[in-house]
């Protein structure tokens, strides 16, 4: 099991046209692709509940989409709602600091 | 009048011996045993006044139900005293609850904006006395001078308009329905809406929009502590209530025998798993006090309660005994600590309320979970 992180976010903004920063409370930043973060979508509908294999293949979710709102959900997570009217996902904070920072690459 | 006493009268009464940054600095001796910092670093010192060898000062502390509230100013008032020149000290205990969310959550849910701390108060099953200690904590901390609210979202069994007596709402605030009051408490209940009596027979999704639409259309207005009493379990109700409403912590409610523990460890790990901290556990039905004696006679198991909260590092807030009148009170629509103060049950009941102030103003000052209750609309560049 993977330890989980206590803490929040401090500071969330859209960075570019497809790069949304967060910046942690325990002091990391991260820069994440929101089209790699569709990729990823951890709904049901596009992870299989038991496997947690994708449903989904990377080819069929385009280049083009993008977010249209980020929320949060509770103290945990973000919810976003993005422009192919998906909206079903919700990123806990352990699944969003998991995921590559594309500042770092 | 002898001479010394007339000479220190004429020094005394010079206004500059006793300054205002002399009381600060004196005052930096008192510590807050919670929060571990002095209360002048706290910010709590919101006055000070000095008239000659009179010294007025007033402390805010950020909980009205602060059980240590009368040792503060003892301190406060002995600290002050100690400064040569002062020969009257006042100190006036005030208090202002602080708000949990650092941005507000208005926009995701404006009805709750006025709310400062949102307290869930949840159990693993039903029957062990949830909603009893809900009523009892959210009377408990209204006798100590804060704003209570309660929000009965118990769908499958909503009894806190039973045990309150509160009427159903008659006024509406635009969309959003004013919530009545039963002994200066604010109650909302499922119960109260149309919709909720079919709600035994509806499914996940039915059930989470009914949960949703009465956490979005009730005008609480300026609420300390908004009690939320959780249905039993971990489903659906339950998991949509923590990512809707920005909850400051969550009191566990469990009797001391080990089936009941093994379902409130699954609720504790639900709380984990959307990052509500725990703010303690009281066990109810903890033991039994018959009219003859005060021999406290244990007829579940004991210790159950504290043994859950050692495990999980989170305080046992009370041990509350099995008394008759506890149920009897209930039923008469009236809570406990209101009626009987000064039975086994009241007082538990009271110090487990002062107890939970406590908790949640310590989460308050140290809360590092950051933004809550945020939107980002995404722009097209």
């Amino acid at each position: 099991m993977k330890e989980s992180f206590a803490g929040g976010i401090q500071r969330i903004e859209q960075k570019d046209d497809r790069t949304l920063f967060i910046a942690w409370t325990d002091g990391r930043q991260q820069d994440i692709d929101v089209v790699a973060l569709r990729r990823v979508c951890p709904c049901a509908g596009c992870k299989d509940e038991w496997t947690h294999k994708p449903l989904i293949s990377p080819a069929s979710i385009p280049e083009t989409v993008r977010p249209i709102f980020i929320e949060s959900v509770g103290r945990y997570a973000l919810k976003v709602g993005f422009s192919d009217g998906h909206s079903t996902g919700i990123y806990s904070f352990d699944t969003l600091r998991g995921l590559s920072d594309t500042h770092d690459a | 009048m002898n001479i010394l006493s007339e000479v220190s009268q004429r020094i005394f009464r010079k206004p500059s011996l006793v300054t205002e940054d002399a009381v600060r600095q004196a005052l930096r001796v008192v510590i807050d045993p919670d929060l571990h910092k002095d209360i002048v670093t706290l910010g709590f010192i919101k006055k000070i006044a000095i008239e000659g060898a009179k010294v007025n000062v007033v402390v805010e502390l950020t909980t009205p139900a602060c059980p240590v509230k009368e040792k503060l100013r003892g301190e406060c008032v002995a600290a002050i005293s100690a400064l040569v020149g002062v020969q009257e000290v006042q100190v006036e205990m005030t208090a202002a609850v602080r708000k949990t969310t650092r941005v507000d959550h208005a926009e995701k849910i404006p009805t709750l904006a006025g709310v400062r701390n949102i307290i869930a108060v949840a159990s693993g099953k039903g029957g062990v006395g949830k909603s009893t200690t809900a009523v009892n904590l959210a009377y408990a901390l209204a006798a100590k001078g804060a704003r209570v609210g309660i929000l009965d979202a118990d769908i499958y069994g909503p009894s806190i308009p039973h045990m309150t007596k509160a009427p159903m709402p008659t006024h509406m605030d635009g969309q959003a329905v004013i919530p009545p009051e039963s002994g200066g408490v604010k109650i909302i209940s499922v119960s109260m809406f149309g919709s909720a009596d079919k709600a035994t027979t509806l499914r996940g999704p039915m059930v989470s929009q009914i949960v949703r639409s009465f956490l979005q259309q009730v005008a609480w207005g300026e609420l300390d502590y908004l009690i939320i009493d959780y249905p039993p379990g971990t489903g659906d109700i339950q998991i949509t209530l923590s990512q809707l409403a920005p909850i400051t912590g969550a009191v566990i409610v469990t009797t001391p025998q080990d089936v009941s523990l093994i379902d409130v460890r699954r609720a504790m790990q639900m709380f984990d798993t959307v990052k509500i901290p725990i703010i303690g556990v009281i066990e109810t039905m903890s033991y039994f006090i018959c009219d003859g004696c005060t021999k406290k006679h244990y007829i579940f198991r004991s210790g159950g309660g504290q043994k859950l909260a050692t495990e999980h590092g989170v305080p046992i807030l009370a041990e509350i005994p099995m008394e008759a009148i506890v149920a009897a009170t209930a039923d008469a629509g009236e809570a406990i600590v209101k009626a009987q103060p000064d039975s086994y049950a009241g007082m538990a009941y009271s110090y487990a309320a002062g107890e939970v102030a406590r908790q949640v103003a310590v989460l308050t000052m140290n809360d590092q979970s950051g933004l809550k209750g945020f939107r980002l609309e995404w722009r097209a560049l």
